[in-house]
């Protein structure tokens, strides 16, 4: 039977809505699930994990806050005790810390930006994310293996409930022997215009090429009672303030509306906003993969698009 | 009392002296400076001279001034006589200008143009204290007002002097100084005669030698020192071509200018001539957008700048850019070059711009937008960032094949450009360009993905190493082609292959595509359908009318297309800026409160007549198509490309 | 301090991707190639190092078409040296790979502090930066937003989470960091100064070996299923901004 382990990453004390996901694909592999939590105090967050046969803990002052160095010795600590067959983790931030260093640690194959995984033959057999969403990888990986899953790839919603009896591991020796220090964590400014918030949102992407146009896109926006949004390269680039960014490395939003305009659909704006009740598109390219997320698009130019937009709004 | 020659002789002296000095200490930085050379083609300078100051060519653009300057300038030649008989007749007792008609036709001439200084200074006067034109916003006033004054006391002094010498009897020059002889009337009614007249005549002609030597004086630190540096400053102006940018010594950092000695002298005799006049800032189309940038104003800041520097009083201000001159007042200029067209003494505004540029280019010190156009222009050689082989992905739409130039011979080598190329809103205007040479039967081609970005506008920017690898890149490209000539469908682009690219080995011969058309019409090799002749108006792009004096080939196709063509008040080299040259499209719109498109638009409305308005540029398709949305007058107006009112008679 | 910035050229995704004919990779014979987005700030992050604390700046890089290119601009942006690792692949399989063939030239320089991009458009197999700090024993902090210097001998990193959230991490040092954005957006480099770099000498390194494959394998490659897709709208401008109008009244999100 096939063993999944878990790794559970929490966000201010709170077990994040990926790691829930990432117990949907555990159980669709159909073995046993164990998921790990590591904590100085695991307790306050096993209670908030669900699907689990086993909710494994590891309680040390060391784990709390999460620093990438502690996270990865004790989770490799743990791939060596239990022997897992696969072993889950989001494709975030703290993913990214954990599973190409445990991966080599145990000398176990990876595979990344996961999007549908199964298990063929003493293999993983995944589906990836590839060339910013352009292409989609099959890849296969004798078990044992590592695993990061995309985030939205699965639902939280498909956990179905298991009995998680909790047993706890011990810490490795010389956990607390560390060369990392947390100092000081950052929330957003609660001021800021939250675009988590909002209703309905105008994002725009590369395309729109310049500050002329997202003042023409920002003129629609207001028309449709839109906050204006944007993707990373827009927000790299200073065209808008980092607050408004959309995706992975911005903000998750879920609103009614969702108009993107010329948004490619990068795996990692796709994660921040995939869940948009209704997504429209605009892009010249009609091979974007915002159009597979998208409900309704066109290739129509932004740059006539978005003035004859306006125009049809009229002066509302 | 010591003798009056030996008086005058003293006090010229003391006054050469500080006049002299005060030269010397404004002039120190040009003595200074690096060199430039300025000797070559001395007829065509001489000849530019004559017409400039001689026949106030440019200065009569602006008809009311012009006049004025003209009866000022005219006068002070005239009046001269009379300073050269007042100094001469008191250094040396006997001198006289009698022989030569003195008393008789230069004292009528002198009379003549006492008055018509006179009228010369009230209009200057009701120009600056009346009139107020925008022009002189920023220019010293209380210079001019104290100039006017001086100017009037020299001609008021010398009048009364004379009158009081015909009061005291000497009528040799009465018959032809009828206004001094009225006065010398009243003066005789007043009671003034012999020896209280001579007496008059001596305090006045001190006063009149005083005027003269405090106006000597006090020029060197005026704007009015142009009337020494004026014919100078046209002579030494520049003879290349006007659309050819200094090169930057690419080996040799620093490249640009960040100090104030950096520059030539040649700009700093600019700077030192500047009269304030304001033309170039009535041009200017970045000034008239409400931008920080006037051409005058920023002549005057350099000017400044460069005195104080010299003379210690500069606070430890160094840097050029973001010291003295302000980042967005550089990035402000669209280089359309409409101030050195005006500038009645051949300031060179834009290459002073453009090395100040180079600076900042070389400092990283770029907006976000223009650094994302450069970074594309770098990996892919044009400025959509769009791959290389997509450039010629137009051709697709052509109802015939277009030759590859690179692999066969033609006759005509097209050179298509960015915009043409990539920009879905000309992609259309160049089908129609070549559909039009392919019916006339023209053998032309094109170099594919051998093209890049001409560089016309990145080494506007001021990113002269970029510029040089682009330009290098189509010289290689285009001297591997069996061809005889040149087309482009971009003026920018026609610039730098025309005026740019010779400095680095691509001597071509180049012509714009109306050029082509026309000279296609000429032969009867294309023959038109005439169109409905509507009235239509014609921008001049500034790269294809006042750089390379492409003015009439698009009129003669709107003509022969069967349109009328009416004329907006800025035509020709007058012609205004759509406000996207110099890499301004590349730039963001801050601080603009008005587009020069819009602005230029509603020009074109204000014919009442015109529905149509006509470019040949691509980049003027993409400003005013917007510009006319922005206004929402597209029911009223509509931009098309000269192509468009190309139609081919069907044999 | 010793920074060593990993650099590495990646297919340019503005270009269409070819699938070749085995299947499982993209045709690289005509494909463009550019700076990984990621590297470039890890490459700025690194010249802020330089000039705000005197760190010394190497640029690596596996050798490859292209590279001796990538890594004089790097020299043009500021870095103080270029070395390039000679590896005998033709291509290299993944970013696993990559770290176990670059660790040994890292060694070799010695460095105190080594950036790379957070990620490749190519990491299905994994990110460079987590391997690497695996092979070189090496803590490691990922999706970084930037980097300063705390003493000779640590630095403070900002890692960023989702949802706009981040902490302040101090490490001490040798570490590997995966960079997502750096402190300032990536400067303007001007063509002179590329011009100038062209001449810049490059090093050249022996890669370690390569190990052995972990058996993990690309089977095939296609483009991402088409899914529901989204209902098109065809025709100009103006009908289609009539049927987007359209679509938002039926569901009420206009007015009110």
């Amino acid at each position: 039977m096939t063993k999944v382990l878990v790794y559970i990453e929490a966000q201010g004390g709170q077990v994040t809505g990926t790691s829930l996901e990432l117990i949907a694909a555990a159980q669709s592999l159909g073995g046993t699930v164990e998921a790990l939590v590591l904590d100085a105090d695991p307790a306050g967050l096993t209670g908030q994990v669900k699907g689990a046969d086993t909710i494994l803990t590891m309680a040390d002052a060391a784990l709390s806050p999460y620093l990438p160095e502690a996270h990865a010795k004790a989770l490799a600590h743990v791939v060596a005790e239990r022997s897992p067959d696969v072993v889950l983790v989001a494709y975030s931030s703290t993913g990214l810390d954990l599973g190409p260093v445990v991966a080599v640690k145990a000398n176990r194959p990876l595979v990344s930006y996961c999007t549908k995984l199964a298990i063929e033959d003493g293999a993983v057999v995944a589906q990836s994310q590839a060339y910013g969403g352009k292409l989609t990888a099959a890849s296969k990986a004798p078990l044992p293996a590592v695993v990061a899953i995309t985030p939205g790839s699965y639902r939280e919603e498909d956990v179905a409930d298991r009995a998680g009896a909790t047993e706890s591991i011990a810490a490795p020796a010389g956990l607390g022997d560390l060369r990392t220090r947390f100092k000081s964590a950052q929330t957003p400014d609660p001021d800021a215009i939250d675009i988590t918030q909002c209703d309905k949102l105008l994002c725009v992407g590369r395309g729109i090429g310049d500050a002329d146009s997202i003042d023409i896109a920002r003129e629609v926006a207001a028309k449709i009672g839109a906050e204006i949004a944007g993707s990373r390269p827009v927000i790299d680039a200073g065209w808008l303030p980092k607050e408004r960014q959309v995706g992975k490395s911005g903000n998750k939003v879920k609103p009614r509306l969702y108009l993107a305009v010329g948004v490619s659909g990068a795996p990692e704006h796709l994660e921040g906003m995939g869940s948009a009740e209704l997504i429209i598109a605009v892009n010249s390219d009609a091979k974007a993969p915002i159009f597979d997320h998208a409900h309704f698009g066109t290739t129509v130019d932004l740059f006539d698009l978005l003035p004859a937009l306006s125009e049809r709004l009229g002066g509302g | 009392m010591p003798d009056r020659p030996i008086l005058v002789a003293v006090v010229l002296a003391a006054a050469l002296a500080i006049s002299g000095w005060r030269f010397y200490r404004v002039f120190r930085p040009v003595l200074s400076a690096p060199g430039e050379y300025r000797f070559d083609e001395l007829w065509e300078r001489f000849v530019g001279v004559l017409s400039n100051v001689g026949l106030h060519k440019r200065l009569l653009k602006i008809r009311y001034s012009g006049v004025l300057h003209a009866l000022i300038f005219s006068s002070f030649i005239v009046l001269f006589t009379a300073i050269l008989q007042a100094f001469g007749s008191g250094l040396f007792p006997g001198f006289s200008l009698a022989p030569i008609g003195g008393n008789t036709w230069i004292a009528g001439a002198q009379e003549l143009f006492t008055v018509l200084i006179l009228i010369g200074l009230g209009m200057a006067l009701y120009q600056r204290v009346v009139i107020k034109p925008k022009r002189f916003e920023g220019s010293n006033k209380l210079d001019a007002l104290l100039i006017y004054a001086l100017v009037f006391g020299v001609v008021a002094t010398m009048t009364l002097e004379f009158a009081f010498h015909i009061a005291a009897g000497d009528d040799s020059s009465a018959a032809w100084r009828p206004i001094a002889a009225t006065i010398a009337g009243w003066l005789t009614a007043a009671g003034f005669s012999g020896e209280s007249a001579e007496a008059g005549a001596t305090f006045f002609y001190w006063a009149h030698i005083l005027v003269i030597l405090g106006f000597l004086i006090y020029i060197p630190g005026s704007k009015h020192r142009h009337m020494f540096t004026a014919v100078p400053n046209i002579f030494l102006r520049s003879m290349k071509p006007k659309g050819t940018l200094p090169k930057a010594d690419l080996d040799h950092p620093p490249i640009g200018v960040q100090e104030i000695g950096q520059f030539h002298w040649k700009h700093k005799l600019d700077m030192l001539s500047c009269t304030e006049c304001g033309r170039c800032q009535a041009a200017c189309p970045a000034y008239a957008a409400g931008q920080p940038l006037s051409p005058k104003k920023l002549i005057m800041d350099l000017r400044d700048h460069m005195v104080a520097v010299d003379h210690g009083h500069s606070d430890g201000v160094v840097d050029l850019v973001g010291g003295v001159i302000s980042e967005q007042t550089l990035w402000a200029c669209t280089t359309c070059r409409a101030c050195m067209e005006v500038c009645p003494i051949h300031i060179e505004h834009v290459p002073k711009i453009v090395e100040m540029r180079r600076t900042m280019v070389e400092d990283g010190r770029v907006s976000p937008l223009l650094q994302d156009a450069l970074g594309k222009l770098q990996q892919y050689g044009n400025s959509f960032g769009k791959p290389p082989r997509q450039r010629a992905k137009w051709t697709k739409e052509l109802s015939f094949k277009i030759k590859d130039a690179r692999k066969e011979p033609v006759d005509i080598l097209w050179f298509v450009g960015d915009y043409a190329s990539y920009d879905p809103r000309v992609q259309r205007i160049t089908v129609k360009v070549a559909e039009t040479l392919n019916a006339a039967g023209v053998d032309f081609g094109i170099l594919m993905d051998g093209e890049q970005n001409s560089g016309n506008d990145v080494r506007r920017v001021g990113e002269e190493g970029l510029f040089e690898t682009l330009a290098q890149s189509n010289i290689d490209a285009i001297a591997a082609c069996d061809f005889k000539r040149i087309v482009t469908t971009d003026p920018h682009s026609l610039n730098a292959l025309r005026q740019e690219y010779g400095a680095f080995g691509g001597d071509f011969e180049v012509l714009h595509y109306t050029q082509l058309l026309d000279e296609l019409i000429g032969q009867g090799r294309l023959k038109l359908a005439r169109g409905e002749g509507a009235t239509v108006t014609y921008h001049d792009p500034c790269y294809l009318g006042r750089y390379n004096g492409g003015f009439d080939a698009p009129r003669n196709l709107i003509a022969k297309a069967g349109y009328t063509l009416h004329e907006m008040g800025r035509c020709r080299e007058n012609s205004f800026c759509c406000g996207a040259g110099g890499g301004r499209i590349w730039q963001d719109e801050e601080g603009i409160t008005e587009r020069p498109s819009e602005n230029r638009i509603k020009e074109a409305l204000g014919l009442g007549d015109a529905t149509l308005f006509v470019v040949a540029c691509p980049k003027d398709t993409v400003m005013y198509t917007a510009a006319v949305q922005n206004l929402g007058v597209e029911d009223r107006i509509t931009v098309r490309d000269v192509i468009d009112l190309i139609e081919v008679a069907q044999a | 301090m010793r920074v060593v910035v990993v650099l590495r050229l990646v297919p340019d995704l503005t270009e269409e991707l070819e699938i070749d004919e085995s299947g499982t990779d993209i045709d690289r014979e005509w494909i463009g190639i550019k700076l990984n987005e990621f590297d470039d700030h890890a490459l700025e992050e690194a010249v802020l190092l330089k000039e705000g604390s005197g760190a010394t700046v190497t640029a690596l890089a596996l050798d490859g078409e292209g590279v001796d290119r990538m890594l004089q601009s790097a020299i043009a942006r500021g870095a103080d040296a270029a070395v390039k690792v000679e590896h005998g692949m033709e291509h290299i399989p993944d970013q696993r790979t990559a770290a176990a063939i670059l660790a040994g030239a890292i060694k070799e320089l010695g460095a105190d502090l080594i950036l790379t991009g957070v990620q490749t458009p190519e990491d299905v197999f994994g990110q460079l930066a987590p391997f690497l700090a695996a092979h070189l024993d090496m803590p490691t902090v990922n999706a970084v937003g930037g980097v300063s210097a705390d003493g000779d001998n640590a630095v403070d990193v900002r890692q960023e989470y989702s949802g706009g959230m981040s902490a302040i991490l101090g490490v001490t040092l040798p570490a590997v960091l995966g960079i997502q954005t750096a402190s300032q957006p990536p400067r303007y480099v001007s063509g002179s100064k590329l011009r100038q770099a062209m001449s810049a000498e490059i090093a050249t390194l022996s890669g370690a070996d390569a190990g052995a494959a972990t058996g993990a394998e690309i089977t095939g490659l296609q483009e991402p299923e088409r899914g529901d897709g989204a209902t098109m709208f065809d025709g100009d401008a103006e009908t289609v901004a009539g049927k987007i109008v359209d679509v938002l009244n039926e569901r009420g999100l206009l007015g009110g």
